[in-house]
């Protein structure tokens, strides 16, 4: 076989690739090297679920204004490849890197737990935000939306686009899931509230599917001629509803808003189709995230706490060990292209 | 090629592979001061256990010119079906995990079936029994069930220190002796060596070639279970997504570690430094403070680079072939 010739081309190749990376590491020296001298910045890991979806991207464009006001380091990695292993494997590099917080959404809530716990038994403070670990596993859940924030805006602004009367339906995920039960429990609260000329007439799943949110909105079309406002309260649902609508030629005369991705809607936002689409404001979860794991790791965050000082975001309010963004925002034809996720 | 002098033997590709792995050390240790600690250090050989079991069960396949794309689906797969066993039908952690090693065997069995048996391309076969593991444990769980809140006992397997390691690491390095040995100090382990550089010429000098096909596909089914087993225990849960895409990473630790991905010649020593290559360099770019997406880039670029480090000369040959002749 070609045993000796081989060998003598594989080794300078070898090492040209290695002068490679070594290449790729000096451009990070200064960076690296300017830690221990004088004072030691604050250091913060921050991890999407994964790396590329454009949600995490607009989360870590609010991450970095935090930093730049807070003067702390900011370590930004995640998962690139599906491999569910993979977060864990980074926080445990982290946790040996002696970071002073690490502030995670988790892709794997028990999972990812046993890394978090590793990482506070050494110390490190840790902050999850958009998807919680285990209660044990972590300091602090900066949650995004409350199911009174989410439901309480859907009804608000379904009155709104209907004038404060008339009938309404709802298109859920499917009737058993635990997260959308309590939504419709507070959208109903506060129409009994505030709205009492406002009618729910119908209550439909669409199994998550965009197609099955189609069909169950043309037939609540046709079997409902004084529909006023059909509510999508999952994702698919909303461009879903917005299709059938457009299809049945009803835009203007029968509103969609639900609870979406701006991106998904944009479409049906610039038709007409769609009125409203409500989602929290992934920017300030971002830097909310960063406020609260830079308070921990001064020590001006403690639990119990009922409130926490977020620079633009001004005071924002604690339940428990959830640190609250707030109430939803409301994308609409005017301020959607300002959101590009 | 039986007695290789020093000076082969200082080319040799794993000679070459180790000067790699240390330089990349030393290139990690200046740039990352917390990358050379003990504490990294053990980080390294848990991260590197879930790869290196599937490298080490992809070896003797490689060398018999075949290929196992399913070890990571049955990775998951048997991370799930230890789950359920434990959990869904109560069994105490040792008869659970015995019975996901027997489920491994016999998953690996099918392929073996179909591969030595029916005598159908590995490539396809295992590229079905790929989807058909990852959908069965998928179908178990309907996608989302996940399985935790093990025993103590049990995680300190994955997550606790024995005998001065993290305790996976005696398993491993056992499990690697182990293939060492079959690979390169029994009859059994040449014949892989001598079927996948001829299969035909095996079959014609009397080797039982069918039976020791089944044998490597069988012998990966169980690695691929212990492999499920201990990722279980270093994560504390076992979900349908358990190993995704870790049959691509095991391949390359293997093909960079210098075995020929048309069988016939490659060690076992090669795949383990072929896996900590990839290792150290995923670890240590992180403590370099340098994006993910550089280790695959740089993963890639290595690989490419040993492949063609490797045929360059071939094709030299080939485009040149009276300068290898003429008199200098």
């Amino acid at each position: 076989m070609h045993g000796f010739a081989m060998k003598k081309f594989l080794l300078p190749l070898m090492l040209a690739g290695l002068g490679f990376l070594a290449g790729c590491g000096k451009s990070s020296g200064p960076n690296g090297d300017s830690l221990p001298a004088g004072v030691k910045k604050i250091s913060i890991a921050l991890m999407p679920k994964s790396k590329g979806n454009a949600y995490f991207i607009s989360c870590k464009a609010g991450a970095d204004r935090a930093v730049q006001e807070l003067g702390v380091e900011l370590l930004f990695d995640g998962p690139t490849d599906p491999d569910p292993a993979r977060q864990n494997e980074i926080v445990e590099n982290w946790i040996t890197m002696g970071v002073d917080v690490i502030a995670v959404a988790c892709e794997n809530r028990e999972g990812i737990s046993t890394a978090l716990r590793r990482a506070r038994n050494k110390g490190i403070k840790v902050v999850t935000y958009d998807a919680d670990a285990r209660p044990d596993a972590r300091d602090f859940f900066v949650n995004q939306a409350t199911p009174e924030g989410i439901g309480f805006t859907l009804m608000d602004e379904a009155a709104r686009l209907c004038g404060g009367e008339g009938e309404f339906a709802i298109i859920t995920a499917s009737l058993t899931a635990a997260n959308m039960i309590e939504w419709q429990k507070y959208i109903e609260a506060r129409r009994a509230e505030k709205y009492p000329h406002m009618r729910m007439i119908a209550l439909r799943p669409c199994d998550d599917l965009k197609d099955k949110a189609q069909s169950e909105a043309t037939a609540l079309l046709s079997a409902n001629p004084d529909l006023k406002c059909i509510m999508a309260i999952c994702s698919p649902a909303v461009p879903g509803a917005a299709e059938a609508v457009k299809q049945a030629g009803k835009a203007g005369k029968v509103q969609v808003l639900g609870l979406g991705l701006p991106s998904e809607n944009r479409r049906y936002v610039h038709e007409g189709v769609t009125a409203s689409v409500i989602l929290w404001n992934t920017e300030n979860l971002g830097y909310l995230t960063i406020y609260a794991a830079h308070a921990l790791a001064r020590g001006t965050l403690k639990p119990g706490d009922a409130s926490l000082q977020a620079g633009t975001l001004g005071t924002l309010p604690i339940v428990g060990d959830n640190i609250l963004l707030g109430k939803p925002v409301v994308f609409t034809r005017d301020n959607i292209d300002q959101f590009d996720f | 090629m039986n007695r290789p002098g020093i000076k082969t033997a200082l080319l040799r590709h794993e000679t070459v592979l180790l000067v790699v792995v240390v330089l990349e050390w030393f290139c990690f240790n200046a740039m990352g001061p917390s990358f050379g600690s003990l504490d990294n250090t053990f980080d390294l050989l848990r991260h590197s256990v879930g790869i290196g079991l599937l490298a080490l069960a992809m070896t003797p396949v490689i060398l018999t010119g075949g290929i196992d794309l399913s070890v990571g689906s049955l990775l998951g797969l048997c991370a799930v079906l230890f789950g359920k066993f434990w959990r869904d039908a109560g069994l105490p952690i040792p008869l659970a995990a015995a019975v996901t090693l027997v489920c491994g065997a016999a998953a690996g069995g099918l392929n073996a079936v179909l591969i030595a048996r029916w005598r159908l391309p590995a490539l396809i076969v295992t590229l079905g029994t790929f989807s058909l593991f990852r959908g069965l444990a998928e179908a178990l769980t309907h996608g989302v069930d996940t399985f935790t809140n093990f025993p103590a006992a049990f995680l300190f397997l994955g997550q606790e220190h024995w005998l001065g390691m993290p305790a996976q690491a005696p398993i491993f390095l056992l499990i690697a002796a182990g293939v060492w040995l079959l690979v390169h100090r029994t009859t059994l382990g040449r014949s892989f060596r001598a079927i996948g550089y001829a299969p035909e010429g095996a079959r014609y000098a009397g080797l039982p070639v069918s039976r020791r096909l089944a044998l490597v596909y069988v012998l990966a089914g169980i690695i691929a279970a212990i492999a499920a087993i201990i990722y279980t225990a270093r994560l504390g849960q076992a979900k349908a997504d358990a190993g995704t895409g870790y049959e691509l990473l095991a391949i390359t630790a293997v093909v960079l570690g210098g075995t020929s991905i048309f069988g016939g010649s490659g060690t076992v020593h090669g795949t383990l430094l072929g896996t900590a290559a990839i290792a150290i360099l995923n670890n240590g770019l992180v403590h370099a403070r340098q994006p993910r997406e550089v280790a695959g880039m740089l993963t890639g670029l290595l690989l490419i680079l040993a492949l063609a480090g490797a045929s360059l000369p071939k094709v030299l040959a080939q485009r040149w072939p009276r300068r290898q002749n003429a008199p200098h």
